[in-house]
């Protein structure tokens, strides 16, 4: 207890000197727990705005095949949701999508869009997500006089392309699930803020009248989405679900794709080279899409050990060359505790200790200075139209630390600092104490 | 009985290319109880033959025995052990923990020990440290930092400290050098009052006569060799 004291008023002698060098400890911490906090909520935020774009954690998608025709539709659902059922499966929602590649044709202008179809009666999370800077959803069910529902929404960038305002009428050129070519009438109802590069993949339009335009009959779709309770929990609830359902129905192989290749696209490379017939389902989550983004956290987490260790390899030769001053500066002290009869162990021990609390206070200013930056930061409305967006939460940066990632960092910082104190205090230790008298 | 015996002591500093032979041959005892001055003008080898006592230095050649102890050859830990549990120490500077109040710094020595004490012992050593503090006469001043003290009151602490493992031998440099002669008298009687009550042998160094006078024996050295050694009749008061 009086070596913890000692080595704390040890600590309080040269307030600048020890400032100085918790400092260096806090910047250092601060900077790998900022990164470590973005990086943690990166793969929520991403996976959040993917799951809500795509509409789904875990998706299913049909393809019928007869001879070299290939149809991408579900039909029948009922095995895909009673299986479900069957697992017990915690659902928030179930989506049930088409969508097409368009080529929208205004005044002139023409740009590709993928036109999605949803149920916007049901979807109520898409009206949330989905933020208007024009116009209002309520068109979109407003049926004309054929009792089809032709409202249209797209986002800001592809409007302002177009030069297309609420209320304008636009044509769409798209292929038929048979390969045919189409075209319809949409109006445009709404104009929603462009939530970055993802936000302007997609317009959206009602199920029923882009089915009708694809050629698929009223109760038919493509995509099954389906929102599980967790999205920490998606491959939990995959892999029951996706064996059973081998059993029953027809699934295009998982993990065949080649070294580097992603689920997903293999997935797809299947369904064009397999000589197969007949409906198979396509299954895949949202962890398959997001591959890449988790490469992205491991390497963003692995840069951080990076800078972390680099950051403490320099202050470690400042906390060596502060302890070689410090034994100088206190030999007188070795000496007169060593003839009083402290062990060499024990003169090492107050060192080290001396060492760990500036280790320990500097790492925990570290980490307060951390979260009143990723508090601020986190007030900072970064806007729905940030080029970031798909990194925000609902245009917020957000940030998630993990408690083990914070103690890996603790020690690293308490290890490293005890390594770079170990060389002086052991010198310290091993003064001869008539030598350190005289001195 | 003897609890020092110094049996042709040799000591020789390596000084760059050449030697210096602090201590060129030295025998002699020194009593349990006793009131010691080694005395001698400046380079004398009073403070080298402290340390040889005091097991914070080695001799070139000799033997130095400590209550009964062969000091050569012991390990670190051992000669470490040995100075903890029968010697005290004062030194000429003071040389307390600046960080330790005066109640802290006096208790440091107790806190060295490898046994952790239980809570009578604790109890015990209050009350010790509280006897020492009133003895020197620093009750008022038990929460003050080295810092915050005169330089008898610190040399005062040094003694209370050097007590507070109840050592059988008291080593003390030069403990007046830097104290005025009012002050360093005071701290000789304080010496030599505790001497007598608690039979501690006290052994200092000193190059003033009129503090020599004080001790029961003396001890004189030049040029490292002793050049007497005189032993008064001895006066008690216990």
């Amino acid at each position: 207890m009086q070596y913890i004291l000692i080595a704390l008023r040890n600590l309080s002698r040269q307030r600048r000197r020890t400032f100085m060098l918790g400092g260096a400890i806090a910047f250092g911490i601060m900077v790998v727990t900022l990164i470590n906090g973005f990086a943690g909520s990166f793969v929520d935020n991403v996976g959040e705005n993917f799951s809500q774009l795509l509409a789904g954690h875990i998706f299913v998608e049909g393809v019928e095949k007869t001879g070299t025709r290939e149809v991408r539709v579900i039909r029948d659902d009922d095995v895909l949701t009673h299986t479900l059922e069957e697992q017990q499966i915690p659902t928030r929602f179930i989506s049930r999508r088409s969508n097409f590649d368009a080529e929208i044709v205004f005044q002139g202008n023409t740009i590709r869009q993928n036109i999605v179809g949803a149920d916007w009666t049901r979807e109520e999370f898409l009206r949330e997500r989905l933020n208007l800077v024009e116009g209002s959803f309520d068109e979109l069910t407003t049926e004309n006089e054929l009792g089809q529902r032709q409202g249209l929404i797209l986002s800001k960038g592809i409007a302002d392309r177009l030069r297309a305002q609420v209320g304008d009428t636009l044509t769409l050129r798209m292929r038929t699930v048979n390969g045919q070519q189409n075209i319809g009438d949409f109006r445009l109802v709404a104009i929603s803020y462009d939530p970055g590069l993802f936000g302007s993949l997609s317009g959206y339009a009602d199920l029923a009248y882009v089915n009708q335009l694809i050629g698929l009959q009223p109760g038919e779709y493509q995509t099954l989405g389906i929102f599980v309770d967790s999205i920490s929990q998606i491959d939990t609830y995959f892999e029951p679900y996706y064996q059973t359902l081998e059993n029953r129905v027809q699934v295009f192989p998982r993990n065949q794709g080649e070294e580097g290749q992603n689920q997903v696209e293999a997935l797809f490379r299947a369904a064009e080279e397999d000589n197969w017939e007949g409906v198979r389902y396509r299954l895949y989550t949202l962890n398959d899409v997001l591959e890449q983004v988790q490469q992205i956290v491991d390497l963003l987490n692995n840069a951080s050990l990076i800078i972390l260790l680099v950051l403490f390899f320099i202050i470690m030769v400042g906390i060596t060359n502060t302890f070689r001053m410090i034994m100088i500066e206190r030999v007188k002290e070795i000496g007169t505790v060593r003839a009083l009869g402290m062990q060499r162990h024990d003169v090492m021990v107050l060192f080290l200790l001396e060492a760990f609390f500036l280790a320990l206070g500097g790492a925990l200013l570290g980490l307060a200075l951390a979260g009143i930056t990723m508090f601020i930061l986190g007030l900072i409305n970064l806007g729905l139209d940030s080029a970031i967006y798909i990194l925000l939460k609902n245009g917020y940066l957000t940030f998630l630390l993990s408690p083990w990632q914070v103690l890996l960092n603790f020690s690293v910082v308490i290890g490293l600092t005890l390594a770079a104190a170990y060389v002086p205090s052991r010198k310290a230790a091993y003064l001869s104490p008539v030598d350190a008298l005289r001195a | 009985m003897a609890i020092v015996e110094v049996t042709d002591v040799k000591k020789t500093y390596p000084l760059g290319k050449t030697e210096v032979h602090a201590v060129k041959g030295v025998s002699f005892s020194i009593e349990k109880g006793d009131f010691i001055s080694i005395a001698g003008p400046s380079g004398s080898g009073k403070s080298t033959i402290l340390n040889l006592i005091g097991c914070i230095d080695v001799p070139t050649e000799g033997t130095v025995v400590i209550n009964g102890q062969q000091t050569s050859g012991l390990k670190d830990r051992e000669i470490t052990e040995l100075r903890h549990q029968v010697i005290g120490f004062i030194f000429q500077s003071f040389n307390l923990v600046p960080v330790l109040n005066v109640y802290e710094n006096i208790e440091f020595p107790l806190l060295l020990g490898r046994k952790r004490p239980t809570k009578s012992e604790h109890a015990q050593a209050r009350e010790y440290i509280d006897h020492l503090i009133e003895e020197v006469g620093l009750s008022n001043w038990r929460k003050h930092r080295p810092n915050e003290l005169s330089g008898g009151q610190r040399q005062r602490v040094a003694i209370a400290r050097a007590l507070a493992v109840r050592p059988q031998i008291v080593l003390a440099d030069e403990p007046t050098a830097n104290l005025d002669s009012k002050t360093g008298e005071d701290i000789i009687g304080l010496m030599k009052k505790i001497n007598s009550e608690l039979e501690t042998t006290f052994i200092f160094s000193t190059h003033d006569s009129s503090i020599v006078s004080i001790a029961d024996h003396v001890i004189r050295l030049k040029d490292g060799l002793v050049t007497e050694n005189f032993r008064k009749e001895r006066t008690t008061t216990r």
